[in-house]
């Protein structure tokens, strides 16, 4: 009965949560892209230590238009272990760009890029080193 | 709070899979969606379709529940119109509105769920141009179709209310407004409603067409051109989601030959490419990249006008009955 009990308040608890407005980390990270940024999109990342650090674990796609500047800001919760780094690459996997820098191993907080071909590109996020944390991409338009 | 939210998902998640036995198979079926590639063929140069109209209905249903995720996030979104509207000069025209849409009068949910993708574009619109008396308006319509397909709870009307009449903080209100259609989106295919999350999302996109479209005939541009044909991209998507259900559902069948009659009159639109390597420059702590490589547009004003025709048809057929 009282582990029937438990169930009962973990889900009644986690209605109420998924109820409320968004995330903190995501209405503020919206909020960091700067005034004359306007939200199109966000990702919302959650991973653990990775086993092998070969690939960017989280992957979704997106199209992106010619003729438009867009900002990807990366913003991490406070108890991620590495920062949020994204890579995207194009339909033929060729990396258009990344937030990682391999040679001086730095990564930036957001990245602004003058798209100049239309398509479906793929964003790939996660962790320095393959760290766990969580945090959120956010997708602007430059006005 | 934050770290309670997890541990409570967590072990919601963990108890109701383990009650149903059906870890394994979710573990299995999420490394296929994680490491499946997307339809990716064209190394040509050339964006072609691909050969959808050959995938059997059972491959299409079985495409869908990953497909839906995706293709949700690659529809241009009315925002990013709005804007190039914007940097065109382009004034704003209630004429663009789907103003005849009566909330009260979509019976089905079918009609329902595409209404709120139309209003959702409109919204979009609107809110960009700061258009916050109409957007009030189009607020009251989609609280009502978002309640009757029961959907209500992840739109905060109140806030996006206050934010409209308080024009300070645009970024807030398209946040809200969209964060609010995301998650419908989400929760609808998350309970086996996909078909109402594909034509919410089949909504936006034929109002974004329908806006650029008829924007095009007034104000020929050729950026605005170019987006149009460039729409010949995420088409064969769009009717890849609408596909599982064509058969399925009686209401499906009129839409999906829509999309079908618009897909003929991309199909002889071109879009080449040319190849570059990005140049970056970090500024401000940031980096800045441009891409060289290029993607254009050969559409002939026949086809254009092929495409304003059909787009206004589509779209204006699903509000005629309002």
């Amino acid at each position: 009965m009282k582990k029937y009990f438990i169930t009962l308040l973990f889900l009644a608890a986690g209605v109420c949560l998924s109820g409320q407005s968004s995330d903190p980390l995501v209405t503020g990270c919206v909020l960091s892209a700067g005034a004359n940024a306007r939200y199109l999109k966000d990702f919302r990342i959650q991973l653990g230590k990775a086993v092998n650090t070969t690939d960017l674990r989280y992957k979704a796609n997106m199209s992106l238009w010619k003729n438009t500047k867009y900002r990807f800001t990366m913003c991490n919760a406070d108890d991620s272990k590495g920062k949020l780094i994204l890579c995207i690459k194009d339909d033929a996997n060729k990396v258009v760009l990344s937030s990682f820098d391999q040679k001086t191993g730095k990564t930036y907080p957001y990245i602004d890029f003058i798209c100049n071909k239309s398509g479906i590109y793929q964003l790939n996020f996660d962790f320095e080193n393959g760290q766990q944390g969580s945090g959120v991409g956010v997708v602007s338009m430059i006005k | 709070m934050r770290q309670l939210s997890v541990f409570l998902y967590f072990c919601i998640n963990q108890y109701i899979d383990l009650v149903k036995g059906r870890l394994f198979f979710i573990l299995i079926a999420l490394a296929v969606v994680c490491f499946s590639c997307r339809n990716s063929t064209k190394k040509t140069g050339e964006f072609v379709f691909p050969e959808a109209d050959s995938v059997p209905a059972g491959e299409a249903e079985k495409l869908s529940a990953e497909a839906i995720a995706d293709i949700s996030k690659n529809i241009t979104s009315p925002v990013e119109i709005a804007n190039l509207l914007q940097l065109m000069e382009v004034p704003f025209s209630p004429e663009y509105i789907a103003s005849s849409i009566d909330a009260n009068k979509q019976t089905t949910n079918f009609d329902k769920a595409l209404a709120l993708g139309i209003l959702g574009a409109d919204l979009g619109y609107l809110n960009m141009y700061e258009k916050t008396g109409s957007s009030i308006n189009i607020l009251s319509s989609i609280r009502k179709l978002a309640e009757g397909i029961r959907v209500g709870q992840f739109f905060d009307f109140e806030t996006i209310k206050r934010l409209s009449l308080n024009k300070s903080n645009l970024d807030s209100l398209l946040f809200l407004s969209i964060d609010s259609y995301n998650q419908i989106d989400k929760y609808l295919r998350d309970n086996d409603r996909g078909h109402l999350s594909s034509l919410m999302i089949i909504g936006v996109w034929i109002e974004g067409q329908f806006l650029a479209t008829q924007v095009m005939k007034q104000y020929p541009d050729p950026m605005l051109r170019d987006r149009i044909g460039e729409q010949k991209i995420i088409l064969n998507d769009l009717i890849l989601l609408a596909s599982p259900y064509c058969n399925r559902y009686p209401e499906f069948t009129s839409l999906c030959q829509s999309l079908q009659e618009m897909k003929t009159r991309y199909r002889d639109v071109r879009i080449t490419y040319t190849l570059g390597e990005p140049v970056s420059v970090e500024k401000d702590g940031g980096l800045v990249i441009t891409q060289t490589e290029t993607s254009k547009v050969e559409m002939t004003d026949e086809q254009l006008a092929g495409i304003i025709e059909v787009s206004k048809n589509i779209r204006n057929k699903l509000i005629v009955n309002n």
